[in-house]
């Protein structure tokens, strides 16, 4: 039995750092993950903040100085994997934590460092995000593991998601290889109880010694280590077959193969449709134990493997049965008919129906009746997507890209809270790809359209990935405008530090890299830094970039809104928010068709300023023709 | 003995993420297991929050089954619409009837329905459905932000938790801060008078 307690008044650093074993807290996945870096003796942890993976830093960065553990925003995931190789290959465990997407920036690394192999226990952390809550895409990075040919395990909720970074810990120093721990936004950002277990020491052996062979990969070497690497794999299989890591449960005729937070949906289905069914639940996704899955599909039909996007599993299952001969009817994404989406998360729902298709019986649930009724409710509801906050100095960035190019301008995007911006009615963005990306797809454009092209980017992302892409537009003389939204933090993940903020992760100063000295630096002439709350200045700054020949960055800097209204709290200012003169409005709506403050409210016709919501930003004011916003 | 689902739907910013905590809190405080899952991130910018709440003596799925809703917490009334999928006619609704509008409504690209239409609506779904002013009863306790424990209040009032008022208040004492302690003490209070009227 464990001591149950909850959060009581103890912090959250109270509980990961001093909290006693055996005690059980309701943790999101991402802070049991930052307590098992504590117990598994981490001493070094990195990451790029990214949705659904940054509170594991973040929780790290919290704990850091206590626990004693070295942590960093690295600038972006290759050069945090990097880091974090460095340490392990000089003896110290290490892990370092990223969004899906983060692990594409990562690959180079992860590639090679697979054949290095690793000393101390290096562990890469990577959040799928099915269903694209937060994303640009909804990539399986389980095929990552496959392509680097490292292990991965996958956990099934926040208790697992610690323990099994204890046992990737032990898994990557026993057989010095990477090894990939894959979460998924409901392990990630769900809470549970977790029982605190005891604090392992340090490694002892933290040193650096030489081995060209080993660590050099020129072509000779690489060739060689590709063969170690093999063999080590082939090592892991094996072990694979008497993991604790998988577990078959329950018996029944039925069989059904499972991984990370799919396994949860497939227990509440056989819960409802009170079913007898056995659970091969694979813990260790890459590589698949072999020997267990043919007994155990030799021991039942039909089985049915229920995984989330790729039919990952499956193939292997199909290629696993076809190598032993077992005629058993596997059935999943990749069989006739289909019983699960190859898209989305799934849900409880989707595993009930596969189910119930599978043995042809009625779900017990009619979701066919709810599906008409909610169709109706949604339809009755007004949408609301995530909107820029009240007084975001990137409304006014944008507002003022608009003028000055008279809305006539091509323009890419990129990651971050900007991307918003491409919603009406300020409607800047009409191309997304990934971190940095704005730089080179301008520059493409450019090279194509008469119009002006605009490139948006965001402070953190500039550092992270569009310095090369800005280089290449000076070195091959593109001709576009490069808006730096510098609003001072890495607002969207959460408002972490960044080089630009001359702060790191463990609270420490540092040099402040300053975007416009990074600019010229590239070699890049045009470079004017504006504030987007003077928008006259902006609009003026912007249209001399669109004239100017060659690549222009402008750098429209103004503190994020909630950080500011944060400081001007703590310091007790006064934020002096503004009010419509309803005589001087004529409801001409300029403001609201401008810039969509979410502040900006119409009721029955009539303009008016929420005093909860605004900023106090006075941009409004500016866009208004007739003077009608004034300071109250 | 069964789970129990329940379903939280607000606004970014209303506090439906630490309604949640101290629903998970308290789960944990008599012995039942729990999982509440939520979504972060893009999510939170002004727009539509979920979470999910699912308590018993073991819980595996991070989400509710649709249709098996034991009760929805609404912060807003269309809130409340965009979930119906997980009700049932044996399902609670406790909603504000506090309206937040959102920008698409004030750009007049979509409508904000009635009340009636709105509640026109969860009938179709059940008729357990508790309408209360959060906000105002928020006020009334002292501050407009403990709306989400007013809302706490009027849950446990409807019987669809499995523990005891005392669990729940000690849990608030453990989560807010201490000058807002009364103000959400009495505010959890008031949702629960209000509820059970």
């Amino acid at each position: 039995m464990h001591l149950r307690i909850s959060v009581s008044d103890l912090s959250k650093l109270d509980i990961l750092v001093r909290g006693r074993v055996g005690e059980s807290h309701l943790l999101l996945g991402n802070e049991a993950v930052a307590r098992g870096a504590l117990e598994g003796g981490v001493s070094v942890a990195t990451t790029y903040p990214g949705t659904p993976s940054s509170e594991i830093a973040d929780t790290i960065a919290l704990m850091a100085r206590e626990a004693g553990i070295y942590m960093e925003y690295s600038t972006n995931e290759m050069v945090a994997l990097e880091v974090a190789a460095g340490a392990s290959i000089s003896g110290a465990r290490a892990i370092c934590s990223m969004k899906m997407v983060g692990l594409n920036v990562a690959s180079d690394a992860l590639m090679t460092l697979a054949y290095t192999g690793v000393r101390g226990g290096l562990v890469v952390i990577s959040a799928d995000d099915p269903d694209c809550f937060s994303s640009q895409n909804e990539q399986d990075n389980r095929y990552y593991a496959l392509l680097a040919n490292v292990p991965c395990l996958e956990p099934s909720n926040a208790q697992e998601a610690k323990d099994m970074l204890l046992s990737a810990l032990r898994l990557s120093e026993e057989f010095e290889l990477p090894v990939m721990l894959r979460l998924v936004t409901r392990v990630s950002h769900a809470r549970k109880p977790v029982v605190l277990g005891p604090v392992e020491a340090r490694s002892r052996d933290m040193k650096f010694s030489r081995d060209v062979k080993r660590f050099v990969m020129v072509p000779s070497n690489a060739r060689s280590r590709h063969l170690v690497l093999l063999e080590k794999m082939d090592r892991v299989k094996k072990a694979a077959e008497e993991s604790s890591l998988n577990a078959v449960l329950g018996e029944g005729a039925l069989g059904v193969v499972t991984s990370g937070v799919s396994f949860n949906y497939c227990m509440e289905a056989l819960n409802l449709l009170d079913l007898r069914a056995s659970v091969l639940k694979l813990g260790l996704v890459n590589p698949l134990p072999t020997g267990l899955i043919i007994s155990f599909l030799k021991e039942h039909d039909p089985v049915i493997v229920v995984e989330e996007l790729e039919p990952f599993l499956e193939l292997h299952i199909r290629s696993i049965a076809q190598g032993a001969d077992v005629r058993c009817r596997i059935l999943g994404k990749l069989s006739h008919p289909s019983y699960l989406p190859r898209n989305g998360e799934l849900s409880t729902r989707l595993v009930l129906s596969a189910i119930s298709k599978v043995l042809d019986r009625p779900t017990p649930v009619d979701f066919h009746y709810i599906e008409t009724g909610s169709r109706m409710a949604e339809a009755l509801s007004p949408p609301r997507p995530p909107v820029l906050c009240p007084g975001c100095p990137h409304m006014a960035s944008f507002h003022a890209i608009k003028v000055a190019t008279g809305g006539k301008a091509v323009c890419a995007t990129d990651i971050g809270c900007y991307a918003l911006g491409a919603q009406p009615p300020l409607s800047v963005g009409d191309v997304m790809l990934c971190m940095g990306g704005s730089a080179g797809v301008s520059s493409g454009i450019s090279k194509v359209v008469e119009e002006p092209v605009v490139g948006v980017v965001g402070d953190s992302t500039f550092f992270h990935a569009s310095i090369p892409g800005l280089i290449n537009a000076v070195y091959n003389k593109h001709e576009f405008v490069y808006v730096v939204l510098d609003n001072c933090t890495t607002a969207m993940t959460n408002f972490q530090p960044h080089p630009g903020t001359g702060v790191t992760g463990l609270g420490e100063s540092s040099k402040q890299i300053l975007i416009e000295d990074v600019a010229k630096g590239c070699g890049v002439d045009f470079v004017k830094v504006t504030d987007p709350y003077d928008l006259k200045h902006t609009i003026s700054t912007i249209k001399e970039a669109v004239d100017y020949k060659g690549p222009a960055v402008v750098i429209s800097r103004h503190k994020c809104a909630i950080l500011e209204s944060q400081e001007r709290t703590a310091k007790g200012d006064e934020i002096i928010q503004f009010k419509i003169d309803e005589e001087k409005c004529t409801e001409c709506m300029a403001c609201i068709k401008s810039l969509g403050c979410p502040a900006l409210a119409v009721t029955e016709g009539n303009v008016s300023i929420d005093s909860i919501l605004c900023a106090g930003c006075g941009v409004c004011a500016q866009v208004c023709p007739y003077a009608a916003i004034r300071k109250g | 003995m069964s789970t129990t689902n329940l379903i939280v739907a607000g606004v970014g910013g209303q506090g439906v993420i630490l309604a949640t905590e101290i629903l998970g809190n308290a789960a944990i405080k008599e012995n039942f297991d729990v999982v509440i899952s939520e979504i972060h991130g893009m999510a939170q910018r002004g727009g539509a929050v979920v979470s999910h709440v699912r308590i018993g003596p073991k819980v595996y799925s991070p989400t509710v089954v649709e249709g098996l809703a034991d009760a929805i917490l609404g912060f807003e009334p269309v809130e409340v619409l965009r979930f119906l999928r997980y009700a049932s006619d044996r399902t609670r609704i406790i909603t504000s009837k506090r309206r937040v509008i959102p920008p698409s409504v004030s750009m007049g690209v979509a409508q904000y329905p009635s009340l009636e239409q709105i509640v026109g609506m969860y009938r179709r779904f059940t008729q357990h459905i508790t309408l209360i002013d959060a906000f105002t009863l928020a006020e009334e306790a002292g501050s407009a932000r403990t709306q989400n424990i007013v809302l706490v209040g009027a849950l446990a009032a409807t019987r669809a938790l499995p523990f005891k008022n005392d669990t729940l208040k000690a849990c608030i004492q453990e989560r807010v801060p201490r000058k807002y302690l009364e103000a959400n003490l009495k505010a959890f209070d008031l949702g629960y008078t209000e509820a059970s009227c």
